[in-house]
């Protein structure tokens, strides 16, 4: 009954990859993959070499590094402060109201975050509301990474909770009612009864967030970017795209960045899930 | 035994699904060439990439419900079958239906004719064109002029071109709010210092927060032409050209610099507007309807035909007039005006994936016989235009659209003059189509210097495929840094005293080298 399975991976997944040898090549159309010449590791050495290389390393790492930091922790509070709410219509709203942004398509919300920081846009009008310059939010390097990462918890927020309050659920009552009997306050309960239950869960989602780290989501920093922020919102991703088939096509050069950057997110996910093999017991692999 | 056969019924299934995989891919293609076999009597089916026009694109969902594209399948027994790329999308789309390989009949592109060549993706057309395309072959026989600049150095033809005859080669410019200037006494600005004068009237006597709106759609870089054109008055432009005859890359040069001065002190003043990095064409024509913008670079026909009538809707009185390029110094002459070769660089290709070249080149070439000069250029007799004492004028149906089409948008409905396609430009096309008073002024105002662009533009060079990969490599670092620094540069992101800096690091890209490259194109060019 694998064999379905077995091929559907082999012809998807597994034949495409062999496209990524031209990265070792210098493809031309004409010549086909097999056809071109071998250059070795020219087009690597070139990215490394190159003036934009730790620009759009850094800008990437950075990027996820945010998305981790305020990203991940996002939902797992607001989890836990929806599982101490008692008001059960107030709850429900405050979910339906946190995950509907999920549905919205990521251009519409990038749509709207760029509306919303033009000059005569939302945060602008707070911004002057309450006596602050008035100025074109996107277009200022140092804004971008927290409008991108600000929108990222926005959109994402609601919807990410829901697999936390599964997980809380599914902890026995039980010891709620003994740690009341002992007397524990509700800050106790949440630190020893509810947080323990669900971190298996956070760091299988850790890990799982870690092995996808440098995939910066691409799309929303096309939808966001101009060449202004090109300082601090050009990642591996976008550059690909823009050398790669935007503005020329240097396919061979821009697939080898793009291995590259396979290869950083490779050797993160392994590394995280050591680490995490490490210091407690739960593994992905 | 019953394993064996197990094992090849196995295998053949997996082959099986393999093959119907990969030839899922290549499905599209396959499609076409059995439609073709099939059609052996009936007209010749082709296949064609191009981009759809914006103004075709508000009647039409596909070029093949053009009227004239119509006309020309009755006339040349064809049928085409356009593909249009996604509006916006369109080099992304095109170079990834090129790493696909996966090509039409005919593709519709501006640019690097030898690499597609010699990449395999195109076929050469002299032979054709010397056999199948007599009213082109004539063209060019003519006009050797022409010929040279459509020819790769080696002699090969490439592309069936879009020729541009006659005296409208200049087609967009800045313009300005003439009932401004009017209403504050001034003249037409013609030097930068008068430029000046009249952005800062416009700002403190209007109160305009974008005096000099700016910021270039569609791709809205910011290096684009209205920068461009302030750039120019010093001498040089934002890329490669011929000074003396020598190729140059202007931003290393020191008139850069005095640009980015003035540039960088207008954007402190308010004279520029300040979005002018993240504007895009949504916002560009509101700050224009608004009344928020002074002056600004458009077209002629798209740009004003738009504009004018739009902004007279909210304010009568409100008026559009062309300005002629800016100069620094009184006397001065401007040097780049935007102005095209004969040959505009764009024609139609026929690809290797073609099965009948023959066919095509001669449907092709039926644009440059006087009957198909009359239909791309005026459509069809008596519905689009009739004949008035030898002058093809256009019928109501164009001028005064009975569906409440623009004129634009009415000829982009029934034939294909205003951008390129095969075939050559009529003035008698552009005297009528410029409708406005002041589309009129503009074109003898833009065209007036258009002669001293020839002496400092670029030829149409063509490079080898080594040359032209390695060129873009380097190019394409240079200019995404200069269109950054640039921005830096005029905000003050970056003090103007790291203009050397800036230079030695476009140096660090090997400037040198990619001027090497257009050097030794230029000097194959002139012995051509």
């Amino acid at each position: 009954m694998a064999f379905p399975v077995v091929l559907y991976f082999l012809v998807f997944k597994y034949l495409p990859m062999y496209g990524a040898v031209i990265a070792f090549k210098e493809y031309t159309v004409g010549k086909g993959i097999w056809g071109s010449e071998w250059v070795g590791l020219q087009h690597f050495r070139d990215f490394f070499q190159s003036y934009y290389f730790w620009r759009v390393l850094k800008n990437t790492l950075i990027l996820s590094f945010y998305q981790l930091l305020f990203g991940f922790p996002a939902p797992i509070l607001l989890a836990l402060l929806l599982n101490e709410l008692r008001h059960e219509m107030f709850k429900r709203t405050v979910q339906t109201v946190s995950y509907i942004p999920h549905f919205i398509s990521l251009v519409v919300i990038c749509g709207m975050v760029v509306d919303f920081s033009s000059r005569d846009g939302l945060f602008n009008s707070i911004i002057t509301f309450f006596g602050g310059e008035s100025s074109a939010l996107l277009s200022e390097p140092g804004n971008f990474r927290t409008i991108y990462t600000a929108s990222s918890i926005w959109q994402e927020l609601g919807f990410s909770t829901i697999i936390y309050l599964a997980a809380l659920s599914g902890i026995n009552p039980e010891l709620y009612d003994a740690s009341m009997v002992d007397g524990a306050s509700r800050l106790r309960r949440v630190w020893h009864i509810t947080l323990p239950g669900i971190i298996p869960m956070i760091v299988i989602l850790l890990i799982l967030r870690i092995g996808g780290l440098m995939e910066i989501g691409f799309e929303k920093v096309i939808l966001l970017y101009n060449p202004n922020v090109y300082d601090t919102a050009d990642v591996i991703s976008t550059f690909v795209y823009r050398k790669g088939i935007s503005e020329s096509a240097e396919f061979s050069y821009t697939t080898a960045v793009g291995l590259f950057q396979s290869l950083v997110n490779f050797i993160l996910l392994i590394g995280a899930n050591r680490l995490s093999k490490a210091v407690s017991d739960n593994k992905l692999f | 035994m019953k394993k064996a056969w197990r094992k090849r019924m196995l295998l053949g299934a997996s082959l099986l699904l393999a093959v119907g995989g990969l030839a899922g891919c290549t499905g599209g293609a396959d499609g076409n060439k059995n439609a073709e076999g099939a059609a052996a009597d009936g007209p010749t089916p082709i296949s064609i990439w191009a981009s759809l026009n914006t103004n075709v694109s508000i009647t039409l969902k596909n070029m093949s419900e053009i009227t004239a594209i119509k006309e020309w399948e009755k006339k040349t027994n064809i049928k085409t079958e356009f593909q249009h790329p996604a509006v916006g999308a369109e080099t992304e789309q095109f170079n990834v239906m090129l790493a696909s390989n996966k090509l039409p009949d005919v593709m519709f592109v501006y640019g690097d004719y030898s690499k597609l060549y010699t990449d395999g993706s195109i076929i050469k057309l002299n032979d054709l064109i010397d056999q199948y395309a007599p009213n082109l072959k004539k063209i060019l026989d003519e006009n050797p002029e022409m010929a040279k600049q459509l020819k790769a150095d080696n002699g090969d033809i490439y592309a069936i071109p879009h020729l541009r005859l006659g005296k409208y080669k200049t087609f967009g410019g800045m313009f300005i709010r003439q009932d401004w200037l009017d209403e504050l006494k001034l003249e037409q600005p013609e030097t930068i210092a008068e430029w000046e004068t009249v952005l800062k009237a416009f700002k403190e006597k209007k109160g305009v927060t974008a005096p000099l709106l700016y910021g270039a759609p569609p791709k809205l870089t910011t290096m684009g032409p209205a920068a461009a054109n302030f750039l120019e008055a010093y001498g040089i432009t934002n890329t490669i050209f011929l000074k003396d005859g020598k190729v140059v890359f202007g931003p290393v040069e020191p008139e850069f610099k005095e640009f980015l001065t003035t540039f960088h002190r207008w954007y402190q003043e308010g004279l520029i507007d300040p979005d002018f990095a993240t504007n895009d064409q949504k916002t560009f024509d509101a700050k224009i309807l608004s009344g928020q913008a002074g002056a600004f670079f458009t077209y002629i026909g798209g740009g004003i035909g738009r504009y004018l009538p739009a902004l007279q809707e909210k304010e009568p009185e409100a008026n559009l007039t062309a300005v002629q390029f800016p100069i620094v110094n009184k006397g001065d002459e401007p040097m780049f005006t935007g102005r095209s070769w004969e040959w505009s660089g764009a024609g139609a290709t026929i690809t290797k994936s073609n099965k009948h070249p023959e066919e095509t080149v001669k449907a092709l070439d039926y644009f440059f016989s006087e009957e198909g000069h009359m239909l791309k250029n005026f459509g069809v007799e008596g519905v689009t235009y009739t004949m008035k004492d030898g002058y093809p004028t256009y019928t109501d149906e164009i001028l005064k659209n009975p569906d409440g089409l623009s004129v634009v948008q009415a000829m982009a409905k029934h034939f294909i003059a205003n951008y390129p396609f095969v075939g050559e430009d009529d003035d008698r096309y552009n005297e009528q189509y410029y409708q406005y008073q002041q589309q009129k002024d503009a074109v003898t105002l833009f065209s007036k210097y258009s002669d001293n662009t020839l002496k400092v533009g670029l030829p149409p060079v063509s490079l080898t495929t080594e040359e032209s990969s390695e060129y873009s490599k380097i190019m394409s670092d240079i200019t995404t840094y200069r269109d950054e620094m640039f921005i830096k540069f005029v905000i003050g992101a970056e003090p103007l005293e790291n203009f050397d800096k800036f230079t030695a690091q476009i140096g660090k890209f090997n400037l040198k080298r990619a001027i090497e490259i257009q050097q030794a194109a230029v000097d194959r060019y002139n012995a051509r």
